[in-house]
């Protein structure tokens, strides 16, 4: 016989599986237009899940206080991926068969991006991808992907640009958490990065989560290079840098592929790097400065929302709203097939995030930024038009910095 | 690669093992009596974690003197899950007695997930700034070296409790015989019950010295279950002591891997050995004695 306690607890556990999948039900005909959006609201990338929603919400509030979309509201149905691929596909399936969205926008990372492309494929669901910077989400050539965000290629060609501009010593290390994001960042700037007659020195892979970095940041220092590419998240970004203090690591340039060291909590001392931070440059896509008209009122909006200023992961949800609702309403209907078509031909030449067109593959050609932290602060050093301040370079050594 | 970079490596290993060491005591005191894998081991430690953070951020007092509330708090956790659940099926196959603690520890996650949510927090105290320097070439931050001292302390009062307490005597005699125990007189679940509570007193206080050098969010206990499986595996199942050492030799297996190898080649390297011993000495590189 079974005893009580456990099993109760059994019960109790086979409970906890089954609610979440008996919520949700079809998209009905009624007033209100359902959108899914697949993101990490929990798990490892909880903070940009986060900053995903922000921004969705901003867009959402927007939206339906101007009358929503063919005279409905915009409801969103959010799906956790709890930061794993394989709930993000299971996002696809929740969303489609239950929700009976006809577009969903997601996910966050690229590992999760890449993940779902297949499936949103199967069932003939348009996907806009806000933040994947992986370059293989759209090397299915799925007819149903759209990228708002600048992916990894674009990306080194920015950060080679800049070391170029800058005169900077050709030897490079390439530091990169060993998932999609990671590694297709890494590829990228190794290619780029030896056409353009750099000398990579080192490659160094690395697990995310790993509460020690130091004999990574040892294998680095080894070397000597004058520049680190980073492609991090944020919890490691945080680590890298404060055992880069530790291990007394000084190359010329800390260069890396936003994300973790794009973030809004990076520069802080409460949930990233704080002092440990300054001096870093980033690639960025998007900032509260940025030239496009609504950046501001965005940073308004968010810093109501939320009491703190946005990083462009929130800007890039937004935007991904912004344009998914656009296309219904060019579209005329909530049919995806529809919806996939008026995507296809959008244009819209203004939005807060910029310009907004995809090319034949899927991809908006989005202009990207470097940024430097300075005094907490992200601050844009180039290119040269859009260039707030002067890159401060060499990167000043731990020891000279300690003594402030 | 020079030497110093390998003796930098050897350190770092050291001080991180420390705290495996505490974690894989735990786990190994809690094997040893009861004969079932706590797989809540990491959540307890992960309760640790939040308990500090909690009195930390409530207080301001340093996680170096609050890992004694949080060891107290933990220590009486473990009291009140033995009874309410390990006890009442006692002597039911260890299958389910591991499914229990499976289940508890993802009520823990969970439950935690729930308070505080999924976001991750860090602390900030000024120690973290403090780096120690040896000669020109080694250097140490620190809060580990701290927290490796304490581990230290802890890991040898431990063993003294089994060594030298009756208490302690009572948990090896039953991890040598759980049936014969019994006959001498000792009350076998009141010294389980102690012993799962120091057990998880020791998790929790790891997570507490682990929370100054790392941060926390509620899955963050995971990994490092399965560490202290790898740990208790390789000390010989029951011994203490040869999970403390275990403890050690794992961390610092871990960083000359990731100095010579690459980080993303440190877990795969503790498992080959985990393999490698299950498969060619099951009991253990440190097995045969007891408790």
């Amino acid at each position: 016989m079974v005893k009580r306690p456990a099993f109760y607890l059994a019960l109790l556990l086979c409970g906890m599986f089954t609610v979440p999948a008996c919520a949700g039900s079809r998209q009905d005909a009624g007033e209100v237009l359902r959108i899914g959006v697949i993101t990490s609201l929990t798990g490892s990338a909880a903070a940009f899940g986060q900053a995903h929603k922000n921004g969705y919400t901003i867009a959402l509030d927007e939206l339906n206080a101007a009358g929503g979309v063919m005279g409905k509201k915009i409801d969103l149905v959010y799906y956790d991926d709890q930061s794993r691929p394989d709930q993000a596909v299971q996002g696809v399936n929740k969303l489609v068969d239950q929700d009976g969205v006809p577009i969903i926008l997601g996910a966050y990372s690229s590992e999760n991006t890449r993940a779902i492309v297949p499936a949103v494929t199967q069932k003939s669901i348009p996907l806009v991808m806000p933040t994947a910077t992986a370059d293989n989400v759209l090397e299915t050539g799925s007819p149903w992907v759209f990228r708002i965000c600048a992916g990894s290629s674009a990306y080194a060609a920015a950060t080679l640009d800049f070391l170029k501009a800058m005169d900077a010593p050709k030897s490079m290390a390439i530091v990169y958490e060993n998932t999609n994001f990671g590694q297709s960042n890494a590829d990228a700037m190794d290619k780029a990065a030896r056409a353009a007659g750099f000398d990579v020195v080192d490659s160094e892979a690395y697990q995310a989560s790993s509460p020690d970095y130091k004999a990574l940041l040892q294998r680095v220092k080894a070397r000597n290079p004058a520049i680190i590419y980073f492609a991090s998240y944020l919890l490691d970004a945080s680590t890298l840098m404060r055992q880069a203090s530790q291990t007394n690591l000084n190359p010329q340039y800390y260069t890396s592929a936003g994300t973790g060291f794009a973030a809004a909590e990076f520069p802080t001392r409460d949930k990233g790097a704080g002092p440990y931070a300054e001096y870093t440059f980033s690639v960025s896509q998007w900032l509260p400065t940025a030239r496009w008209k609504g950046s501001k009122e965005f940073d308004d909006a968010f810093f109501k929302l939320t009491g703190t200023h946005p990083a462009y992961h929130a800007m890039q949800a937004y935007a991904a709203l912004l344009t998914a609702t656009a296309a219904i309403r060019q579209a005329n209907s909530a049919e995806p097939a529809a919806i996939r078509d008026a995507l296809k031909a959008i244009n819209l030449p203004e939005t807060p995030f910029g310009p907004i067109k995809f090319d034949e593959h899927g991809q908006n050609p989005h202009q990207v930024l470097i940024t430097q932290v300075l005094e907490g602060q992200y601050k844009v050093v180039y290119p040269p038009e859009a260039a707030e301040t002067k890159p401060v370079v060499p990167t000043p050594p731990w020891d000279t910095r300690r003594a402030k | 690669m020079d030497v110093y970079a390998a003796l930098q490596a050897v350190i770092n290993g050291l001080l991180t093992g420390a705290l495996y060491a505490l974690i894989g005591m735990g786990l190994a005191l809690i094997f040893g009596v009861m004969r079932i894998v706590n797989f809540a081991h990491g959540a307890f430690m992960m309760l640790g974690m939040y308990v500090t953070y909690v009195l930390f951020t409530r207080t301001g007092i340093s996680p170096y003197a609050l890992f004694i509330v949080t060891g107290t708090i933990l220590f009486a956790f473990g009291y009140v899950v033995y009874f309410a659940l390990m006890r009442p099926i006692h002597g039911q196959s260890d299958f389910m007695q591991i499914l229990l603690t499976l289940g508890v520890g993802l009520i823990c996650t969970d439950a935690v997930q729930l308070i505080f949510g999924a976001d991750y927090h860090q602390i900030n105290i000024p120690l973290q700034d403090t780096n120690f320097r040896i000669g020109p070439n080694i250097s140490v931050n620190a809060p580990w070296v701290v927290s490796f001292g304490i581990a230290c302390v802890l890991a040898l009062a431990l063993y003294l409790f089994v060594m030298r307490t009756m208490t302690g005597r009572a948990a090896r005699a039953i991890a040598q015989n759980r049936y014969a125990a019994p006959l001498m007189g000792i009350n076998v679940f009141r010294v389980q019950a102690i012993s799962f509570a120091v057990g998880s007193a020791a998790a929790g206080i790891a997570g507490a010295l682990l929370l100054p050098v790392f941060y926390l969010y509620p899955g963050v206990g995971d990994q490092f279950t399965l560490k202290a499986f790898v740990m208790v595996v390789l000390g010989g199942m029951e011994s203490i002591v040869g999970a403390a050492l275990a403890g050690l030799v794992l961390g610092v297996v871990e960083n000359l891997t990731s100095l010579y190898w690459g980080n993303e080649w440190a877990l795969a390297v503790d498992f080959a050995i985990f393999v490698l011993v299950l498969s060619l000495k099951p009991s253990g590189i440190f097995g045969r004695q007891t408790v």
